[in-house]
């Protein structure tokens, strides 16, 4: 591999790489057992630029920017950091070309200090390996003012500080190696939308200081905010690559999903019937208070707030997960045991867990069991397993929600996020539930998904179950919810009805402006 | 599935046997007595015991659990309280010794799976403090059976030499083990919630799944085999003692693990580990038809687990299914 500067020209390519270009990918593919997972890809960002990459999930996005990261070793076509061919076949070579890659999944120890998870790899040290504390403080401080974060003390644990600062924090442990290109995989799917503005703030800032950056989201409306140019894969290919002045979201989730969207939610709406949940005065000591509501047969019922708020601790209390100190729930006209999950679950009280690769989905067995997983009773005799009930089941839940899977005994794990989320959602339709809780069903899933997923959920509502809905997704509450609750600071501050909900509407709501 | 994933999943379950295969044919090549119905009932009655206990094990490996140390001293608890018991007769001495081995079984499963203490240390301990106590309370020595012709002593001892026709006692009940093994793991609703468990212990909590009560149950079957063992050990060695075990624990991790259900959980199957526990008797046997001597052997099988757990990691991550 040469190693020489210019005037060695450039090889040739199918695109002229202009001055400034910072990254260069030219007829990338990555093969996967089965499936061509990148085909053939030419990607150019400009050192200066925010530029998004878009698709659903299983498009490749996350594959093209592993290819990046050096993760695979057996990638194809030439890829030019400044106008140097790069063989990125290793982290390490990745890293050493200057590029940075944040995650979407946090990559700090938790009990550890701030500073040495900054610093790690690379602490200064002096003789015989003792740390020069002062020098690391100093360092440490001097990252994280480049996030806006020097409020911090750089000695407290990583799990002391909230969420949206640990995104930060990460942020900068990738800025301290010095990159040249960013690569930012969702950073934003976690955070409030002042947290999300702050940290605009200090993407532009980067750009400012000629970085080049790549954005990877679902969320249209960020991409119209920060990006310059957008580049769209759909099945592992390249659509197009346009600036962003030029596109529309229409026009981008067109090119996207490859058909055009129509606005199917405002027509729908279901019959209400009598209640079927009934929770009273519920309390769980510092996460929630008080909290009582009723739902109703055929009801979608929205529960808003920031994040942080206690929703995701009250549907947990609720179905019997985690602690309850008072209160109590009636499900059907039966009072349900606290802490009992299993017994709500075999009562038709469901939860749909919002973190699927932790808590939700069993990764290395089939999408049959992974959808009959919930139904171990149902599908036993005295303690015998029927497993023909589990085919039929899983090809059912299947063949509604389109689960694009190779065979119903592929590991879901192998499938996109997309596809996951379904699978999740399966199984839980398969238990034909009275009362679903839907934890962030659709994070992180693509256009397709969605649609399919929320098609599912009213079709639930409408056979007469009863759905508390839990998302960040504003469009999502707006356009499913019969109904919402307002949550805030682990308490409810307010109900809106589906005529009042707009998407500002429930933002104010949820920080507690008084909208409502 | 692609083809080439189907094929590499049959020789997965398949590759255990086409080992022991080719051990077969190797002793077959190292010795003319090796290929004998004598020698390969042999190979049977060696591996009984480790087999007996294997099925257990095999439970708290699958549901994701690691693995069980506390089996030797439940195959040397289950054995003394059987001594100690024959006085009230064989039936009485047999269910006591197994309810005994039962207790230390319910105590493991109630701490890992009610408290959720990590398998390997607690069970670590439980091993170190029923040494300590079996030596307390017997004061440190062997306990021998009253074997005079006509007391249950002598029928006691007279289990391990139990046949039925040419076949022992013992080969029959390890067989019968890993059948009723396999059909509890497969067939029964216990079995299909350990593997959810085994899979990802969260996730089978959010599945209404009853976490703590599968883990209680294979910690319960673990203990269960261990005690069967341990009484025919017992009588094998006409007497109960402290130490009566040792080595069980990681002897029944390797035929566990060799037998392809992964440390990881959730994967596998019984049959496998019949394989595992076959492959260590051919190996075994062969070793000794070398005239290879039992540290030696020691020695080799610890290699082959070491070859084996890096093997299968080393295939996980080709396949791209390290997401454990």
């Amino acid at each position: 591999m040469s190693e020489h500067h210019p005037p060695t020209p450039p090889p040739p390519t199918s695109e002229p790489a202009l001055p400034g270009t910072a990254l260069r990918m030219a007829g990338v593919s990555k093969r996967y057992p089965g499936t061509l997972a990148v085909d053939n890809v030419d990607l150019s960002v400009y050192a200066g630029e925010v530029h998004a990459l878009m698709g659903e999930n299983g498009a490749g996005k996350s594959t093209l920017m592993k290819v990046l990261a050096g993760a695979f070793s057996d990638y194809t076509g030439r890829i030019f950091v400044g106008s140097r061919l790069m063989e990125l076949r290793s982290p390490a070579q990745a890293k050493a070309c200057g590029i940075g890659m944040v995650y979407q999944e946090l990559s700090l120890a938790q009990p550890v200090s701030i500073a040495e998870n900054l610093l790690v790899g690379r602490l200064p040290a002096r003789r015989l390996g003792w740390v020069d504390r002062p020098a690391m403080l100093a360092q440490a401080r001097r990252c994280l003012a480049q996030v806006g974060l020097q409020h911090l003390d750089p000695l407290t644990p990583v799990e002391e500080i909230s969420q949206h600062e640990a995104q930060l924090v990460e942020i900068a442990k990738v800025l301290n190696a010095c990159p040249c290109i960013l690569v930012m995989d969702e950073p934003t799917s976690a955070l409030s939308r002042e947290e999300v503005r702050r940290l605009f703030q200090i993407i532009r800032n980067l750009r400012k200081r000629g970085l080049a950056i790549v954005y990877i989201s679902h969320h249209l409306p960020e991409v119209f905010q920060i990006a310059d140019r957008v580049t769209v894969l759909r099945d592992g290919r390249k659509i197009g690559t346009h600036a962003v002045a030029d596109v529309t979201p229409q026009s981008l989730v067109q090119m996207m999903v490859g058909q055009a969207i129509d606005e199917f939610y405002h027509t729908r709406r279901h019959a209400v019937g009598e209640p079927v949940l009934d929770a009273r005065r519920l309390t769980r000591y510092g996460f929630f208070h008080d909290v009582s509501f009723a739902l109703r047969r055929g009801e979608i019922l929205g529960v808003v707030g920031l994040t942080g708020a206690g929703r995701t601790e009250l549907a947990r209390s609720l179905c019997g997960l985690d602690p309850l100190h008072a209160g109590g729930v009636t499900l059907a006209g039966q009072a349900l045991p606290a802490e009992d999950y299993p017994h709500a679950v075999r009562s038709g009280l469901v939860y749909l867990s919002e973190d699927r690769k932790n808590d939700g989905l069993f990764l290395r067995l089939s999408v049959t069991r992974n959808i009959a997983s919930a139904m171990t009773v149902p599908h036993s005799t005295l303690g015998v397993y029927m497993p023909g009930r589990d085919g039929p089941l899983a090809r059912e839940q299947m063949g509604r929600l389109r689960i694009a899977a190779p065979s119903p005994e592929t590991d879901v794990g192998n499938l996109s996020g997309g596809n996951q989320q379904k699978v999740l959602l399966g199984k839980w339709l398969a238990t034909a539930p009275k009362v679903l809780v839907l934890d962030e069903p659709t994070r992180g899933v693509d256009v397709g998904a969605k649609r399919r997923i929320h098609e599912a959920v009213f079709d639930l509502a409408d056979r007469g179950a009863g759905v508390l809905l839990i998302s960040s997704d504003l469009p999502e509450i707006v356009g499913l919810c019969d109904r919402a609750v307002v949550m805030r600071n682990g308490r409810l501050i307010g109900e809106m009805t589906k005529d009042e909900m707009t998407e500002e509407s429930v933002l104010l709501a949820a920080n507690g402006q008084e909208a409502v | 599935m692609t083809r080439r994933e189907r094929i590499l999943g049959v020789l997965e379950t398949a590759g255990i046997y086409g080992i022991a295969a080719v051990l077969v044919a190797l002793g077959t090549a190292v010795s003319p007595e090796f290929l004998t119905a004598r020698n390969l009932m042999d190979i049977l009655n060696a591996v009984a015991l480790l087999g007996i206990a294997a099925t257990g094990m095999a439970f708290v490996t699958f549901s994701g659990n690691l693995a069980d140390l506390s089996i030797p001293s439940i195959m040397a608890f289950s054995g003394i309280i059987a001594v100690a018991a024959l006085p009230l007769g064989l039936p009485a001495a047999l269910v006591l010794g197994v309810l005994a081995g039962l207790a230390i079984g319910a105590m493991n499963g109630l701490v890992v799976g009610r408290f959720k203490a990590n398998p390997i240390l607690w069970t670590l301990a439980v091993a170190f403090f029923m040494e300590g106590f079996m030596r307390f309370t017997w004061s440190n020595t062997q306990l021998y059976p009253d074997t005079r012709p006509g007391t249950s002593g002598e029928a006691f001892i007279g289990i391990f030499r139990l046949a039925v026709g040419p076949v022992p006692l013992i080969v029959v009940v390890m067989l019968g083990m890993f059948v009723l093994g396999h059909l509890v793991m497969t067939c029964t609703r216990f079995g299909r919630e350990s593997r959810f468990v085994g899979s990802s212990r969260d996730a089978a909590r959010t599945s209404g799944i009853r976490v703590s009560r599968v883990v209680f149950l294979n910690f319960l079957a673990a203990a269960f085999a261990a005690s069967i063992a341990g009484i025919f050990l017992t009588s094998m060695n006409k007497l109960g003692v402290f130490y009566l075990g040792q080595g069980y624990d990681f002897r029944a991790v390797t035929a566990v693990v060799i037998g392809g259900i992964m440390l990881s959980g959730g994967r596998g199957h019984m049959m496998g580990v019949l394989g595992g526990v076959l492959v260590i008797g051919l190996l075994t046997n062969i070793m000794t038809f070398l005239g290879i001597t039992a540290f030696r052997q020691n020695i080799i099988t610890g290699l082959v687990f070491i070859t084996v757990v890096g093997l299968h990691q080393f295939h996980l991550r080709a396949r791209g299914k390290d997401y454990a």
